[in-house]
């Protein structure tokens, strides 16, 4: 279980002046709750904080004040078993798929045969294989994630952060990424925060959406629970795989309304627009 | 992406480039007339027979030989600074100002100085040439060093890396194609130094070889180790593009 408690989180104020003594708040007074083995989702317009919430959650950074806990602990620097996938996915140019894929593992100081073991299945369910001598720069945005999601699989996490992963994607790739993502869920116990500015995403993924708003600081408005999403009824053993003859929550009503509430929460949560955003 | 097409088209590029510049020659030498422009005819000619002798060998060596070391000693060291001055402010606090200060010198004005403290031997030489690319190098090393994307340095931070994973598996490798650039272009410069260094205290070398047979006005000889002094800069271009290949290998190649 991942907790925050009035995290707050505040980073230098310009970063030209060598010691600036002004921090700019990102985000303030964060507390929230995500559920272990679920899918959360934070949506928030940009410039309310989500990167630097996610960026504390992953120990990249030290809290202004309050803490983030996951199971119990507080979050000090980075965690063996927490894997983060960034917006740009953040894969080395220089490194091949499977090199890419391996890196947490050769950073952790692995032999090459226990690496191959681990990343070789991985890259296989990823359909990765035959692109395991590519360099990044020959694959599409969606072959590019794929390598970042293994990588992520790679050093065996329990908790999955992404930040914005398939804003990159075109619509058609962003669907069909959402649910590889639930595949890869449903296949490994897995806690997943997703951070993105799609409401329709959040509502389709997620069984717990967290509004945040405000800038600087930002801060978590509201959350709403979407049953229908629980990990328990999506990803056991006896869940119904998705497809026909299941409809689509997508087409649901009750999706919907679900989207129209948290539209109307993120309007009431602050200004959305970007004006004024210093980054 | 067709590796020996692109070569043969390279290597067609230098000889073609060789050809307009010898044509070139021959025509402003005819129209001259003079002994200080002989033909190419008479140059090449004085080439093949001081590379029969044995001669031009052994310059051609001894001057490679120099800018080797000279950027063998220079280049780990500049990099290695310029990096950490890139990546690390209080490093660049006191890397960068010196920088600013000394790069813009004309090396060459320490000569004296160098001469006094290092003699005439060999070292003096070397540390010549290797000062030029030293501070070259250490320019771009750092400026490269600040373009590495942040957030490729949080990614790779967020798999548990080190400092020192960070440095040698994001930083060096994002910054060796601009190192290898930097490379060539010092390398120009070092080869321009390296002659002067060589007209004194020194009786190897191709700048030695030029400045005798200028003495001697054996002026097709004179040409005929300009010409090996080219062909020598040709040879390091070609070392340091087969390198960029060998080391670099994802990144597209040019065509």
């Amino acid at each position: 279980m991942v907790e925050l408690r009035e995290l707050a989180v505040d980073y230098p104020a310009g970063s030209a002046n060598l010691r600036g003594h002004g921090r700019v708040k990102a985000v303030a007074g964060a507390s929230a709750v995500f559920p272990s083995g679920g899918i959360s989702a934070i949506v928030g317009p940009s410039g309310c904080g989500k990167t630097s919430l996610v960026h504390a959650i992953a120990g990249l950074l030290v809290p202004a004040s309050g803490t983030a806990l996951i199971d119990g602990q507080s979050v000090h620097g980075i965690r063996a078993r927490t894997s983060v996938i960034f917006q740009d996915y953040g894969l080395l140019p220089w490194r091949s798929v499977e090199a890419n894929a391996e890196l947490p593992l050769v950073i952790a100081g692995l032999k090459r045969e226990d690496r191959r073991k681990r990343v070789r299945p991985l890259l296989e369910e990823l359909g990765l294989s035959a692109f395991r001598d590519f360099y990044p720069s020959r694959l599409s945005g969606g072959m590019k994630q794929r390598v970042a999601i293994a990588r992520a699989l790679a050093a065996e996490p329990d908790l999955l952060l992404m930040d914005e992963p398939f804003s990159s994607l075109d619509a058609l790739t962003r669907e069909a990424a959402q649910e590889f993502l639930l595949e890869i869920r449903r296949a490994r116990p897995l806690t997943i925060l997703v951070v993105t500015h799609s409401i329709e995403e959040a509502v389709y993924l997620a069984e717990s959406v967290f509004v945040m708003g405000g800038r600087n600081p930002g801060s978590i408005r509201a959350r709403f629970d979407i049953p229908e999403n629980r990990a328990a009824r999506r990803f056991s053993a006896e869940a119904p795989l998705p497809g026909p003859p299941w409809p689509d929550f997508r087409a649901e009503p009750r999706y919907l309304q679900l989207c129209a509430a948290i539209r109307a929460a993120l309007r009431d949560a602050g200004p959305i627009d970007d004006a004024g955003d210093s980054r | 992406m067709n590796r020996l097409k692109t070569d043969l088209r390279k290597a067609a590029g230098i000889i073609i480039a060789t050809a307009g510049l010898v044509v070139a020659w021959a025509v402003a030498a005819a129209a001259l007339g003079k002994p200080f422009l002989p033909s190419p005819a008479s140059s090449f000619a004085a080439l093949w027979r001081l590379a029969a002798q044995g001669n031009l060998g052994i310059h051609a060596a001894a001057s490679a030989s120099r800018v080797v070391w000279a950027l063998a000693a220079s280049f780990v060291p500049a990099a290695a600074l310029g990096l950490a001055a890139g990546r690390s402010r209080r490093i660049d606090l006191f890397v960068s100002p010196i920088v600013y200060i000394l790069h813009p010198l004309p090396k060459v004005a320490f000569l004296p100085i160098i001469l006094l403290v290092f003699g005439l031997g060999e070292a003096s030489k070397v540390i010549l040439v290797g000062l030029i690319v030293f501070s070259q190098i250490l320019v771009s090393a750092r400026d490269s060093a600040r373009r590495v994307p942040e957030q490729l340095i949080d990614s790779v931070r967020s798999l548990g890396a080190s400092r020192l994973d960070l440095a040698l598996r994001v930083v060096v490798p994002s910054a060796l194609p601009d190192l290898l650039t930097s490379l060539r272009v010092s390398l120009g410069t070092a080869v321009a130094v390296l002659f002067l260094a060589e007209t004194f205290a020194t009786e190897t070398g191709l700048g030695y070889m030029i400045v005798d047979a200028w003495a001697r006005v054996a002026y097709p000889e004179m040409y005929a180790a300009i010409i090996a002094l080219s062909f020598l800069g040709l040879g390091f271009f070609i070392a340091i593009d087969f390198a960029e290949r060998l080391l670099c290998p994802w990144r597209p190649y040019r065509t």
